[in-house]
This record gives structure tokens, sequence and C-alpha cells, in this order.
């Protein structure tokens, strides 16, 4: 009797522990996700800094309606792909192996474009332009979640955000000249510095 | 004596459960500092909850125009809103040139706008709260404003 008794204590102890275990989880907030913008111009000594919860954005995307964005969608025009088949094109670079598929060498300008641990990277250095060089590391989850809307003419940034935010760390886009300086990144802290 | 001591106590206690219930909205903060010889200095400390009483008296009329280009965009600003009241102390938009400086951020339950140039140093802090019910009250005035 008193085995019984002591162990449907220890029962009741576990099952208490347990569901305040699930509740203490459940009441934790998930933690904010940030797009930063940090825009510097040394030739002028001006910087802008944008912090934006992505939260936010998931939140607002949808609710505007206006011009090509509809309820978290953009209308692509016919002509902006120029007949090409992004999604076939995508597809194939999403079930691909790591590699370079593009790399061309100009003398004026240098184009490269690779998928890499799981991220779509596209390299820009553009030699007659101040040297300028743009880097866009795009996570495939991103790209597959740009192009989940089942319409062919329509790009889901609302998904896309919302990939965003399950991403980890990551610098989006660096742009840079001899005189500006753009970066676009994700991460948790709400302070761009 | 006694009964007048209760009488008092009753407009005391009255009187702040009224305060606390004008400032339980928070406080409007403004704060213009001038950088002229002359300077002047405007500083505005106001219960935030006068600003959507003070929408009542303004006639729908002159909120036309406000109301029906807000009224559209109401859900973007709802949600806007919403998650800004629910999101973390951050600074949103900070630009710096070179004598000038402007800040947009959230602080607690307030949007607060610095913006510091050669001439001025400019400090408003507005609660959420404020927001959200006067830009309701000014998109509700358009549906009677066809006088």
């Amino acid at each position: 009797m008193q085995k019984a008794t002591r162990a449907i204590g220890v029962c009741c102890v576990l099952a208490l522990t347990i569901s305040n275990l699930a509740v203490t989880a459940m009441a934790a907030p998930a933690t904010e996700r940030y797009l930063h913008v940090k825009v510097d111009d040394g030739s002028k000594g001006e910087s802008v800094n944008v912090n934006l919860p992505l939260s936010m954005a998931a939140a607002i995307l949808p609710t505007v309606n206006k011009g090509t964005l509809h309820n978290g969608h953009v209308t692509i025009g016919a002509t902006d792909f120029n007949g090409v088949d992004v999604r076939a094109i995508l597809e194939a670079v999403r079930t691909a192996p790591d590699n370079e598929f593009v790399s061309v060498k100009e003398k004026d300008q240098d184009v490269r474009v690779a998928k890499s641990n799981g991220n779509l990277i596209v390299h820009v250095l553009d030699k007659s332009k101040d040297g300028e060089k743009v880097d866009v590391i795009i996570p495939m989850k991103v790209v597959d979640a740009l192009f989940s809307t089942a319409k062919e003419n329509e790009l889901d940034v609302a998904a896309a955000v919302r990939a965003l935010s399950d991403a980890g760390d990551a610098v989006l886009v660096t742009v840079q000249d001899a005189t500006e300086h753009v970066r676009i990144w994700i991460d948790s802290h709400s302070s761009a510095e | 004596m006694v009964l007048l001591g209760k009488v008092a106590l009753g407009i005391a206690g009255t009187a702040l459960a009224g305060l606390g219930l004008i400032c339980s909205e928070g406080m409007i903060e403004v704060n213009v500092v001038e950088k002229q010889p002359e300077a002047h200095h405007v500083y505005v400390l106001a219960p935030a909850m006068l600003v959507p009483i003070t929408m009542h008296f303004i006639p729908n009329r002159k909120l036309g125009r406000a109301a029906s280009e807000i009224k559209p965009w109401m859900p973007t600003i709802r949600a806007a809103l919403e998650q800004l009241r629910a999101s973390e102390d951050v600074t949103l938009v900070e630009v710096r040139e070179p004598g000038q400086h402007v800040l947009v951020a959230k602080s607690g339950g307030s949007v607060v706008v610095d913006v510091t140039d050669n001439d001025d140093i400019v400090h408003i802090s507005t609660p959420i709260r404020a927001i959200e019910s006067t830009v309701e009250q000014i998109a509700a005035a358009s549906s009677d404003t066809r006088d």
C-alpha cells in the first residue's frame, strides 16, 4: 500500500514537472528576427540604418493591396522573365548538387552564380564603375518560398519573409563601391551595431 | 468634523482616480530646443488620452480628406501598430548626415522621434495606444463626412 502511494506520488510530481515544462516552453516567446539595412556613404559622411522586425513585415505584407502587391504576392508581367521558365530553372538548381552554374569573365565585368550549402549565390564585380562589387546570398528555402505560389506570374513575398524568419543569421546582400557600402542581413539583434 | 474629512477624502480619491485614468494611456512628450542666439525652448508633457478626447471635438467634415486617404490603409496600420506594440524596444530608422541626425524608435510603449540638426533639437514621444485610438477615430470619421 505504501509503495503504491509512493508510486502515485512520484507519478504526480513527474506529471506536474512535465506540464510545467510544457507550459514554460509554450509561454516562452520565440526569438524575434530582424531585417537590417545599412547604407554608408563615406564621401558624404551619410549613413542610414533600418531595423525591421520580420514578424512585423510578415504581418504587414498580406494587408497591403496597392500596385502589383496584393495579399503578400507580387504580380510580375509576362515580359519580366523574357519567356524564361524561372520555376523550371529553380527546380533544376534545387535538385542539383553544389556547383558553379554560371561564370562569366569579361574585360569589365565578372559574374558568378552558384549553389553552395543550401544557398543561391550571385557575385557580380563591375570593374568599370569604381570596382562595384555585389554579393547576394539567398537561402534556397527563401527562393522556394518566393516561387511557392500556384500562379505562374506571382511571387509570394510574404512566404519568403516567413522563410527568412526561420533561416539562420545571414548576410543577404552586400554592395561595395569606392564610396558606398550597402549591407542587408538578418539576425536576432534589434540594433545594427 | 469627521464628515468633512470623509468628504475631503472622497474628493481627493476621485481626483486621484481621474488623474490615474487620464494618465493610463501614457504621456505625450514634445521637446523643442532652438539653437539660435535667442534660443526658444518648448516643452509639452500631456496625457495621451487627451488626444482621442480632443478628436471628438473636431467636426467630421474637417477630417474628411484625411479619413478617406487613411481608410484603405487601416488594415496595414492596425497590423503594424499591433506588431510594434508587441515587439521589444528597437531603433527602426536612423539617418546620420553631417549636421543632422534623425532617429525613429520604439521605446517602452511609445514611438520616439528624435531630430537633431544645426538649428533645432526636436524630441517627440507618443504612446502607441494613443496613435492607435487617434488613427481609428480619423478613419471612422470618413463614413460621416458627406455633408
